[in-house]
């Protein structure tokens, strides 16, 4: 009994370790030198692309073998912590960019300033690149975009009669129409980490305001109408631990007549619910405001001490490159940050794409900044304190305010 | 004289590599922890050999944050609440299970497979029975106990009692285990003739039970308040120490504070508390046990 249980729990224990750290690629042929190039694309989705890529780069010549690692993306920020101090950081990875200025400070990544500009063909869209930049120095270069958008159930609206939303009272009155006893108007999600402030700033930034000025007109409007969305119970109380795939899982499954998502759902809804029948637009504006997305996506540099400098950069180069730049993107659910790629005309024939690729025009930017992490916190908590009703929402703001102010940002 | 001497010095030999491991593999990080918190470590410095020394700095401002007291309150009402919804039902169960009955034995194998699941998976099955629609709102809705779906992890109070919850059903097997090894010791003899003075089962349980099991109980309580006081995993998966920080404990608020915030030397302080807090309990363990003996 004892024996059975010991060896049951550890094969559990075993189970739950595995999918940790998953090696895509067998070992490296003789005489080549091995890079590692870790990443955050699940294994089960975007992954798979990124191995494909990363497979025929090594078909491609015979001087580099690049070896890519998946970890989860907490997990893999841990372990760049980790490895400043260790030292074991693979050659080239992957980092979320609001995070990238802090992982850049940590002395995560090798300053490229010299390559990036000795090198051709090297055309970056200025808001994607910016967020490498950290005290004037370039730290990496972009990987993806992605933005956010309103996803809406076509047939959910049709039988309600609604037309599509396009500022924030056609969105309540939207909600209003399509909330039923077992169905949400609106799905977000507002949880208590760097993807509630991300879902948070289009309505923020539609309404005028900035996550630098919390206590303005701006953030007071666009917390009241969401707060009165939950009110009025246009969107479930729920939003404040959903992640962005817990909002698409209930968008998907028709709890959730719309949502707010991104192009990275398009598969995963493709997965969950085939025959859904649903559009996307524009996140709704303020009724006095313009249009505002947020910019989302990743970037990727070499990692500090490696012995392949050269062998990273043409590797980065070749993966970031105009031709693989669009491959690999719209395989992913990303959009190309080169500005050499022509986004529209790419998805021309893409309805979906070419309706949310609209939104990455003036797409708002996270930082960048080293304390991006630490403001992100003062607005996602506010959020979930306001949401709660544990706080009002001058108090909550102003607290996120006091914060804000502590930070010593210029 | 001699001999003796010599019998220590073998003795030494024998634990030698016990304490060698325990300084390299329990002193060293220790150490290197209470260094980290007596230093300025931030995003900039963490790579840097040299950073400032800043003595008690960090712990002035980890008292100074509400958060962190509020998650030292947390802390321990949540080991409190969780130990005596444990120690209780698990006292409970190893009574009614140490009874001869069929299917005992295989009743009682069955609930420590709550206590052997990976905390990761009790977790997620938790999150979700508590979710809106979840089988707890569910079936509470149907026997008419409540009118509307109950916030489980919305609502601060709430999520802690939800976390008291699903930590106890992980917690009683434990217990439960820990207890039934104590009252098999106990002869049944005890029993017969306390019966035939015309004691009854409450004064049996009372007057024999409780006291024969002292050291049992004690165990029990000091392990649990241990495993209870650094809990990670669990409140990490739940609620990730939300709705705004109100579950949150020193241990996530520590990770949150290193891996999150990059503010490493209070990240470190946090950490240190919650070691010292878990030192004072086990130093009064010792005392107890010993003084007993």
């Amino acid at each position: 009994m004892k024996k059975t249980a010991a060896l049951l729990s550890i094969s559990l224990l075993a189970a739950t370790m595995a999918p940790m750290m998953v090696s895509a690629e067998e070992a490296s042929p003789e005489g080549r030198t091995e890079i590692t190039f870790w990443h955050y694309m699940s294994e089960d989705k975007e992954g798979k692309y990124v191995n494909q890529a990363v497979e025929e780069f090594n078909n491609s010549q015979d001087e580099i073998w690049v070896n890519a690692q998946y970890l989860p993306r907490e997990e893999l920020m841990k372990q760049y912590t980790i490895g400043v101090v260790s030292g074991e950081l693979p050659d080239v990875g992957m980092v979320d960019n609001p995070d990238h200025n802090s992982y850049a400070s940590m002395g995560v990544f090798e300053d490229i300033t010299d390559l990036f500009n000795s090198t051709e063909g090297c055309n970056f869209l200025e808001g994607s690149i910016g967020s490498c930049y950290y005290e004037g120095k370039l730290y990496g270069v972009p990987w993806g975009n992605n933005c956010l958008g309103l996803f809406y159930n076509k047939d959910l609206l049709d039988a309600a009669g609604v037309e599509v939303p396009t500022n924030w009272s056609e969105l309540e009155a939207a909600c209003e129409a399509l909330t039923t006893d077992t169905t949400y108007g609106l799905a977000i999600s507002a949880i208590g980490n760097e993807e509630g402030t991300f879902q948070y700033m289009p309505w923020l930034y539609s309404a005028g305001g900035s996550v630098t000025d919390m206590t303005g007109d701006g953030a007071v409007k666009s917390m009241e109408y969401l707060y009165g969305l939950i009110e009025k119970g246009y969107m479930s109380k729920e939003v404040i631990k959903w992640t962005q795939a817990d909002a698409e899982k209930q968008f998907a499954s028709g709890q959730a007549a719309m949502m707010i998502n991104g192009p990275w759902q398009f598969d995963g809804i493709a997965n969950d619910a085939p025959d859904l029948n649903y559009g996307v637009t524009l996140v709704p504006k303020a009724d006095d405001g313009d249009y505002a997305s947020v910019l989302g996506g990743e970037n990727i540099g070499i990692c500090a001490g490696t012995e392949h400098l050269d062998e990273a950069w043409t590797f980065i180069t070749w993966i970031t490159s105009a031709e693989k730049s669009a491959d690999i993107c719209s395989s992913i659910g990303r959009y190309s940050p080169r500005s050499d790629v022509n986004i529209q005309e790419m998805f021309a024939d893409d309805p979906l794409n070419s309706a949310l690729a609209a939104a990455m025009d003036g797409a708002v930017s996270r930082g960048p900044s080293p304390v991006w992490p630490e403001l992100s916190a003062a607005v996602y908590t506010a959020e979930q304190e306001i949401f709660t009703g544990q706080k009002d929402i001058p108090t909550a703001l102003a607290d996120a305010q006091a914060t804000i102010d502590g930070l010593g940002m210029e | 004289m001699r001999k003796i001497k010599k019998d220590t010095v073998l003795g030494y030999c024998f634990i030698l590599p016990a304490v060698i491991y325990m300084l390299v593999f329990i002193g060293y990080p220790i150490i290197y922890n209470w260094l980290i918190s007596m230093q300025d470590v931030t995003a900039k410095t963490l790579g840097s050999p040299v950073r400032d020394f800043i003595g008690l700095d960090n712990f002035i401002t980890i008292f100074g944050d509400a958060t962190f007291r509020a998650s030292l309150v947390h802390t321990f009402v949540y080991t409190i609440g969780c130990l005596v919804f444990q120690f209780l039902f698990g006292f409970i169960f190893a009574l009614f299970f140490t009874k001869k009955f069929s299917l005992a034995k295989p009743i009682r194998g069955f609930i420590v497979i709550s206590w052997m699941l990976p905390v990761t998976v009790t977790a997620l099955v938790f999150k979700f029975m508590y979710a809106d629609n979840g089988i707890i709102n569910t079936i509470l809705l149907n026997l008419h106990l409540i009118k509307e779906p109950l916030g489980w992890l919305l609502d601060g109070k709430m999520a802690m009692v939800g976390l008291i919850i699903a930590n106890s059903w992980v917690g009683i097997p434990f217990n439960m285990l820990l207890l039934t090894t104590g009252l098999n010791e106990i002869p049944a003899e005890i029993y017969e003739a306390s019966s035939i003075d015309g004691a009854n089962k409450i004064q049996q349980l009372f007057r024999l039970t409780i006291p024969l099991l002292k050291q049992t109980i004690l165990s029990a309580l000091v392990l649990g308040f241990v495993l209870t006081f650094k809990v990670f995993d669990l409140v990490y998966v739940m609620t990730g120490g939300g709705p705004v920080d109100s579950t949150e404990v020193l241990s996530t608020y520590s990770y949150k504070l290193s891996f999150q915030m990059f503010h490493f030397g209070e990240g470190a302080a946090v950490a240190n508390v919650l070691f010292v807090c878990l030192l004072a309990v086990a130093l009064v363990y010792l005392h107890v046990s010993s003084s007993e003996e």
